[in-house]
């Protein structure tokens, strides 16, 4: 026996149809004026330059990543061989990429914090009316801004296990002399000091201009509700420095995912001592350029970093959506 | 008849002359890395080919480290357009051997065979002679002489010096000098101790990997037993001999300038000998760069020109002026007998040793994963040297890492 059909009501398809066609036909007004194509056409000619540069640096090297982390690379033949996910396969299982992700995690999980707190500590003393507060901040931007061989050059001085003046300094605390930059257990912390001591003043200016820029008056309403120092800092302060902070934090942990130059500087081309200082990056490079070419393999574990970044990003502005206010 | 016979003799001897002088110019590309130390020597080797052969043009171009260098090759092929002539390492060319055009075909019988016999092989592919040697060093003892009488001529009498050489002289009981130093990451010098007990890394065709075996077990275990005695550092250990903190140790003869310089600069004297001997041979590691022409969209006449550039570089007089002015050792056999290099021995006599090492080193495997590989075995042996893992451990970690590497 045949279903009954209700006659009464269109059915799916025609709704649909109706739909699109309603759709269709719906033209926004502003369409209809020469002058909006004139102006949009001029604002994508102007961001013309930037989308080309974006393409030909980003995304094609993007996706040109993920094509060659799918082949056997050969410079002859480019890209070589289809093998599918065997170079995902083959870095999976190797010991040394699961250790230089953990150095790179450890790096990324002390630096970025550490960093924050001291460049929020600097930014405060900074915005507070000392005395030579100008050099103070020249002196703090400076280590930024100082080329990263000259930097990492005298750190690997002061970290110089014998005559290093860390050692000298730790010395009178009794703690034993550390050799910095053999000892695999303080090698990544060598690295990580050395990082934090170079971007506490960069990051601090930018947490500086935030400070300068938050009104007087949430701070005399404050003072009227009779907050303590404390409390303005954390109930006032805080929350509307959180687009800085956030801005800060983002870019930091991006780059500290990244970190490569440090280590290969201060430990003369190589990833530390048995390793303890090769973060992903580093492996990267060491198997597609210096002691190899399996460029391949390296693409793979590009795309691995990549996916990394992307899914803390995502998870940072989601978490951090809610707690940072606009003024 | 005679008339005739002289017209037309005349008539051949200037088309001789013709093909001989009037040859079309060609110009050439040499990319190298010879940074500003070893340049404008050099510049002047290739000067003097020119002056050879005037319808060559020869663009030298530094291209950087030798990173760099290998980096921008591999660009330059994947674009299709390679220089015609380059310094390259050997398994950096094993991957290239197809674009390449080899050298040895055009060479004389007597040429080929003046090539030391430990860089024939290492340039040879398919039995084809593809590049040749151009730079090369060897890995020799340096020992301070004020110290040492007579430098240790085995694995056993150099273990037993370095301990006796350790010493605590101030008695704060710490060592103030050790009897060797050790560079924690040094992949040649791992090579020399399995080299000398009979080891290797691969097997004949590299389809399997033969390092873990006793031989190289054993090897890693002599590294090992140094370690007591072993000043370690990552740096170069020209600065410990200066600082007086090594009595001696193993290193390459490319850098006898610094680690002598250090030495007496500091008032010790420096000396250099053969490495000790292992169980099974006394072989040194050889170390340097190779030339290859490419053969990728360059001419007929560019390659001839290349080829006569390479060939001229590793005549007898030629690599003998490189070796002296730019501190490398003679390629080719023939130069050991030149009396330039002669004289250079009777004025430098520690180069005597570095030459009799030469002459039977043993030089890098062809793989061309051989540069990874040589990372692995690196690493194995600083985790020895550090401490981390034991040698037998470290062995069998490093077959599990070479294996992988086999067919990649």
């Amino acid at each position: 026996m045949e279903a009954p059909v209700r006659k009464d009501r269109p059915s799916l398809f025609v709704l649909a149809k109706e739909n699109v066609m309603k759709r269709k036909l719906h033209i926004p007004d502003q369409w209809k004026v020469r002058a909006f194509w004139l102006e949009s056409g001029q604002a994508y000619l102007y961001l013309l330059p930037a989308f080309i540069i974006l393409a030909v640096f980003t995304f094609y090297p993007f996706f040109s990543a993920f094509r060659l982390s799918l082949y056997k690379w050969s410079a002859i033949r480019p890209p070589g061989t289809y093998i599918g996910l065997t170079n995902y396969a083959k870095i999976f299982a190797d010991r040394h990429f699961w250790n230089a992700v953990w150095n790179t995690f450890y790096y990324v999980a002390i630096s970025v914090p550490v960093t924050l707190f001291l460049a929020l500590l600097v930014a405060n003393l900074l915005n507070k009316p000392l005395r030579m507060r100008t050099f103070a901040r020249t002196s703090f931007f400076l280590a930024y801004i100082t080329p990263l061989v000259a930097v990492a050059m005298v750190w690997s001085w002061m970290y110089d296990w014998r005559y290093g003046v860390l050692n000298y300094l730790l010395g009178f605390l009794g703690i034993d002399l550390i050799n910095w930059l053999m000892d695999p257990r303080f090698a990544m912390l060598a690295v990580i000091i050395m990082s934090v001591w170079r971007f506490v003043g960069y990051q601090a200016i930018i947490l500086l201009a935030g400070l300068q820029n938050i009104d007087k008056m949430y701070y005399d309403a404050a003072k009227v509700d009779g907050a303590s120092g404390f409390r303005v800092w954390w109930n006032v302060t805080i929350p509307l420095l959180t687009p800085q902070i956030f801005f800060v934090f983002i870019m930091s942990m991006i780059g500290s995912f990244k970190v490569f130059t440090e280590i290969y500087v201060l430990f003369s081309g190589q990833p530390g001592p048995l390793k303890s200082a090769e973060t992903l990056v580093f492996y990267i490079l060491r198997i597609g350029r210096f002691d190899g070419n399996l460029l391949g393999r390296a693409a793979a574990a590009s795309i691995f970093l990549f996916g990394v970044i992307f899914a803390f990003t995502l998870i940072q502005l989601f978490v951090t959506q809610r707690k940072v206010h606009y003024q | 008849m005679l008339r005739k016979g002289i017209l037309l003799g005349l008539i051949g001897l200037m088309l001789i002359g013709f093909g001989v002088f009037a040859q079309e110019p060609v110009t050439i590309e040499f990319w190298h890395s010879m940074s500003s130390g070893h340049q404008p020597y050099l510049v002047e080797l290739v000067d003097k080919f020119m002056e050879e052969y005037p319808y060559i043009t020869v663009n030298l171009t530094y291209q950087g480290g030798y990173g760099d260098t290998e980096d921008k090759v591999e660009a330059s092929v994947v674009a299709g357009n390679p220089p015609t002539m380059v310094q390259l390492y050997e398994n950096v060319i094993t991957p290239l051997v197809e674009v390449l055009y080899p050298i040895g075909p055009q060479m004389t019988a007597e040429e080929k065979a003046d090539i030391l016999d430990g860089l024939v092989e290492n340039n040879t592919f398919d039995g084809v002679l593809v590049s040749v040697p151009w730079n090369k060093s060897i890995m020799v003892l340096f020992y301070r002489s004020d110290l040492i009488d007579t430098p240790p001529t085995t694995w056993e009498e150099f273990a037993t010096m370095a301990a006796d050489l350790t010493v605590d002289i101030d008695g704060d009981g710490l060592i103030d000098r050790y009897g060797t130093g050790l560079r924690p990451y040094n992949p040649e010098l791992f090579l020399n101790y399995l080299i000398q007990n009979g080891g290797t890394i691969l097997n004949e065709d590299w389809s399997a990997v033969t390092i873990g075996d006793q031989a190289g077990v054993e090897a890693m275990q002599y590294a090992e037993s140094l370690v007591p005695y072993s000043y370690i550092s990552s740096g170069y250990l020209s600065d410990a001999v200066g600082s007086d903190l090594v009595a001696m140790f193993v290193d390459t003869s490319a850098g006898y300038y610094y680690n002598n310089k250090a030495a007496v600069d500091n008032g010790f004297e420096l000396s250099v000998a053969r490495v000790p001997a292992g169980p099974v041979n006394n072989k040194s590691a050889i170390q340097g760069t190779n030339l290859v022409v490419f053969d990728m969209g360059q001419t007929q006449a560019q390659k001839d020109a290349a080829v006569l550039l390479a060939r001229f570089l590793i005549r007898p007089e030629n690599t003998v002026a490189w070796s002296l002015r730019g501190g490398y050792l003679p390629v080719v056999k023939s130069a050991y007998e030149e009396q330039a290099w002669l004289d250079y021995l009777v004025e430098n006599p520690e180069y005597i040793v570095m030459s009799e090492a030469m002459v039977d080193g043993f030089a890098q495997i062809l793989h061309p994963n051989y540069g990874l590989m040589r990372g692995t075995i690196g690493g194995a042996f600083e985790e020895v040297i550090l401490g981390a893992s034991t040698a037998v451990d470290a062995m069998a970690n490093l077959v599990l890492d070479l294996t992988d590497l086999l067919d990649d």
